[in-house]
């Protein structure tokens, strides 16, 4: 039985891990996005061969590296297994908040980053995950594109798409300066008197939650449990039928008597009891040989 | 090609040699470096302040202001040297939060739990880094460099290091000196402020003894601890995880093998790396600099401002006590982090008063509320400047 409670535990944790393990890979190329595209390339950005080839830009949205390989990219969502991702290839590894182009121009024959497929004449592009069957992300390609111009997304991962002033491969899309949070926060409070108030309450309530917490956990903690469950037991045993709630003469001595003994056998000191512990001594002057021999003199 | 002399050879190579040598490259700021580095090495020997502190850093900065010919991979700042992969612990930031892990498995939390309102005073010190925050940002630093630089009044070391890191880590070796600085003057910065704030009847407080703290009590503080805290501010949790998750394998009793690693051997080699490390990013070249003066006298206005919060902080809280609970002002200096040494001020300044007034126990309250506090705090700030 304890086996098997054992088994079951064992099973549950490992099925939680399974789901964990499963779930992060899973959230790592899920959050890979198609970020810009560009469709008619004359004069815009040039591949490893010199040619002005239609392209396409990942963005990863995550805090931590993905790889593409092994992910499958088509332009036909009917047949998602269209063109896969060489796998164990370094260059396809995306740093967090990063980027990775790759080229719709119809020859892999050029290496792992040039598709099989041509983005001109393309309706759209889709990005699957390793099993070929878990979309990714998806974009139309259906709108009226204008020569190297990008399409793309108004700020990276995010969810709005236009055309972009700037095609900006393998860079932000938000060309515009970025002002930081500690910028923005330092133009709002100069004097720092806002972060004053704000983080001091922020410190008081933590740690007042702390404080109201272990006050009431040490109220908790000097409450007998046993000793009032015990109490309630014995009132409800020790109450008479009329309901008077009196004790009789008798429970009254009977308590007399007890607390009598109890007080007259209380002792400051535990009986003395005397062990006789076994000491191994293997070398004692008194059972030396040398002292049990005579030695005479020459 | 002309032949050149055995003589004349051996002159090229020993001038270039000679090129190399520290004595070619030395400039009047490492030489100041080197006498600071000295002066903090003294400091720890013969006064014996903060010595497991001072004598890495001050060691440190010597390492770091031995003048070398660039390029060689020799310097903290080069890709590739010995010391910058050393040094990659405390600009990514991997130690402070194992320094916490070792403080939480060597702290004892029980006077915190017996008194709970004292954690409100490790709250209350913390004024020190805003008001340095403040101070900061009127002397015209950045918002970040501010909040890096305000921490210093969290009085915590490794907090101070991995904020800093994170939001100015240009200013990191002048923010660390000055808050281990610091930490170390605390005897001398916070007795006179203390006596400042205080009227004599003040103290003379004398406060409850605290009650005993049961096993489990002290087994579900981490834990409550950890929770309550870092749902608020989950910036702060690569500290007070590691604070909380030393303090449970201390507490839980079922793992003293981990405690005691934790608390011994880990936090000794991460103190050694993260002192001699900070210590040899003082480099002259990068460390002598005005805002690196600014930043020594930020720090002193920020121990000034936490003292100041803390000890006001109990004068306010009195008011609302009846006789008999009242605490005792002179441990509200206590609520900066700089454990124990504050709460030893406590002690000593409550001594002065009454020489049977013993006040350490119940200002190291405030004192673990103060590390808590400082670590939430730097969360905060975090979570605002990053």
């Amino acid at each position: 039985m304890l086996f098997k409670g054992k088994l079951s535990i064992q099973l549950l944790l490992f099925g939680v891990l399974f789901c964990l393990t499963t779930t992060v890979k899973a959230q790592s190329t899920m959050d890979l996005r198609i970020n810009e595209v560009l469709v008619m390339n004359q004069a815009n950005y040039i591949d490893d061969f010199g040619q002005h080839s239609p392209w396409i830009e990942f963005f990863n949205s995550a805090y931590n590296t993905v790889d593409m390989g092994g992910l499958y990219l088509t332009n036909d969502l009917e047949k998602p297994t269209m063109y896969q991702i060489a796998k164990g290839d370094p260059t396809t590894k995306i740093a967090p908040q990063n980027y990775l182009v790759f080229w719709g121009d119809d020859h892999s024959t050029r290496g792992i980053r040039h598709l099989n497929f041509d983005l001109s004449s393309s309706k759209l592009v889709a990005l699957f995950d390793a099993n070929g069957r878990t979309l990714i992300d998806v974009v139309k390609l259906d709108q009226t594109h204008r020569t190297d111009t990008t399409y793309g997304r108004i700020t990276d991962g995010g969810s709005e798409w236009g055309f972009l002033d700037k095609s900006t491969p393998g860079a932000n899309n938000n060309t515009k300066t970025v002002i930081t949070s500690a910028e923005k926060f330092g133009m709002v409070d100069p004097s720092g008197l806002g972060m004053a108030v704000i983080a001091m309450s922020v410190v008081f309530s933590a740690l007042a939650l702390l404080y109201v917490f272990f006050k009431n956990v040490a109220k908790l903690y000097t409450i007998d449990y046993r000793r009032l469950s015990a109490r309630k037991q014995v009132v409800a045993s020790e109450k008479p039928a009329d309901g008077s709630g009196e004790h009789t003469g008798e429970v009254n001595a009977a308590i007399a008597m007890a607390l009598h003994l109890y007080r007259n056998q209380l002792h400051d000191h535990e009986n003395t009891v005397l062990t006789i512990r076994k000491v191994s001594r293997t070398y004692s002057p008194w059972s030396s040989k040398i002292y049990g021999v005579l030695n005479n003199s020459r | 090609m002309e032949q050149q002399s055995f003589l004349g050879f051996i002159t090229d190579h020993l001038g270039q040699f000679l090129g190399y040598t520290a004595f070619a490259n030395m400039t009047v700021g490492h030489l100041i470096m080197i006498a600071i580095g000295l002066i903090f090495i003294y400091l720890a020997i013969a006064k014996e302040y903060e010595p497991m502190l001072l004598v890495p850093i001050g060691f440190g900065i010597l390492v770091g202001n031995i003048a070398f010919f660039p390029g060689l991979k020799v310097g903290i700042y080069e890709s590739g040297s010995v010391l910058n992969y050393l040094y990659f612990g405390v600009l990514q930031g991997v130690y402070p939060p194992l320094i916490f892990l070792g403080i939480g498995a060597m702290t004892d939390f029980s006077a915190l739990i017996s008194n709970p309102k004292l954690i409100l005073i490790g709250a209350a010190a913390q004024l020190g880094i805003f008001g340095a925050y403040a101070l900061a940002l009127a002397l015209g630093f950045s918002p970040s460099e501010a909040g890096a630089i305000g921490i210093i009044g969290g009085a915590d070391g490794p907090t101070a290091i991995f904020l800093s890191s994170k939001l100015a880590p240009d200013l990191m070796g002048a923010i660390a000196i000055s808050a281990y600085s610091y930490m170390a003057l605390v005897p001398v910065i916070q007795p006179p402020i203390m006596r400042l704030l205080t009227s004599k009847r003040e103290r003379l407080i004398r406060m409850r003894p605290p009650r005993a703290v049961s096993k489990r009590e002290k087994a579900i503080f981490p834990i409550a601890g950890l929770l309550l805290t870092c749902f608020i501010v989950p910036t702060g949790l690569p500290l007070l995880g590691m604070l909380f998750f030393g303090n449970l394998l201390k507490e839980s009793g079922v793992t003293k093998r981990l405690a005691d690693t934790a608390k011994g051997p880990l936090i000794d080699i991460v103190t050694i790396l993260i002192g001699l490390t900070v210590g040899a990013s003082t480099q002259a070249t990068t460390f002598l600099t005005a805002k690196s003066v600014g930043i020594f006298a930020l720090g002193a206005a920020s121990f000034v401002v936490a003292t100041f919060g803390g000890v006001m902080f109990v004068k306010a809280i009195n008011l609302f006590l009846k006789e008999g609970n009242k605490i005792n002002p002179l441990i509200g200096n206590a609520g900066v982090s700089a454990v124990p040494d504050s709460a030893r001020v406590s002690q000593v300044v409550g001594l002065e008063y009454d020489k049977t007034n013993h006040l350490l126990m119940h200002a190291m309250g405030p004192n673990v509320a103060g590390v808590i506090g400082s670590a939430v705090a730097a969360g905060i700030l975090l979570s605002f400047l990053y």
